[in-house]
């Protein structure tokens, strides 16, 4: 008996008219996607103007001044050494449990710069205090003849 | 003798329906960004222990010329409070997100009044940083 090899092999291609568009399209919204990246970042819990009011009458809370220098800030009037700080800062918190207890009053010189300043108020966060700022006053004084 | 008419079928093509759909969702989607600030110039100062900072309805750009834009537009420091109240609105808490994005060499006399224009609008106040790394 004979058997019949004869099949069907036809090509079969898949169209590739819109392979150009596809691609352009998938380049787009990589693209938009890679622009749209969450940022990182960190919270700053600032307490409420009243509550900084109160605890400038108290005026219990620990002070910082910085300056421009980086190595060194002011801890309730005497230099610490940054690396220093959260030891000292964690001492002067001791023993004080509520939120308004923890709150330390940040000074800058106007010249401090914003990457200084933000490795001082983390450091203040990860001991477990929130800050408050105190800013410089800035006054014209006129003098009369 | 009558001759037919030879009728024609004339469609729309829609073979390019669904990607003419697809760009302009793109296109909408960058619409949409209207706080864009991405044009400015700004370097985010370094910290460890970042977070994912989701949208948020607000953000506020100190550059590197310690110029002050509100949502990518330029702004004085004296209206800042109040632009920030009226975009936030009565937004409850946990909506009132404000994203701070200063230049890491910009000085307190410009950053610091920002801070407290944010605090007095009643943000909650996201600094913007890069992870510091080892």
């Amino acid at each position: 008996m004979l058997r019949s090899r004869r099949t069907n092999k036809l090509l079969v291609e898949p169209a590739s008219v819109a392979t150009g568009d596809i691609a352009f399209n998938l380049i787009v919204f990589f693209l938009v996607c890679a622009s749209t990246q969450p940022d990182t970042g960190r919270r700053q819990d600032l307490p409420s103007s009243e509550q900084t009011k109160q605890n400038k009458q108290e005026s219990k809370n620990p002070e910082l001044a910085l300056t421009r220098s980086r190595n060194i800030v002011s801890l309730n009037g005497e230099p610490v050494k940054i690396e220093e700080l959260a030891s000292r800062l964690g001492k002067a918190l001791e023993g004080k449990r509520k939120p308004e207890e923890r709150i330390v009053v940040l000074k800058s010189k106007t010249d401090v710069p914003y990457d200084h300043w933000i490795a001082v108020s983390t450091l203040v966060q990860d001991v477990g205090a929130s800050i408050t700022i105190q800013r410089e006053e800035i006054q014209t004084v006129t003098i009369g003849n | 003798m009558k001759l037919k008419r030879l009728t024609m079928k004339a469609d729309v093509p829609t073979m390019a329906m669904g990607d003419i759909a697809f760009n302009l969702l793109i296109f909408f989607v960058i619409l949409a960004r209207a706080q864009d600030d991405s044009h400015l110039q700004w370097q985010p100062a370094a910290a460890s222990d970042l977070k994912a900072i989701s949208h948020s309805q607000v953000s506020v750009v100190i550059d590197n010329q310690n110029k002050l834009y509100f949502n990518g537009q330029l702004i004085g420091q004296a209206q800042l409070t109040k632009r920030i109240q009226e975009t936030l609105g009565n937004a409850p808490a946990g909506e009132r997100m404000v994203l701070l994005k200063v230049h890491k060499e910009a000085t307190a006399m410009y950053y610091e009044p920002v801070i407290e224009s944010i605090s007095e609008a009643g943000g909650d106040l996201v600094h913007i940083l890069e992870d510091k790394r080892p």
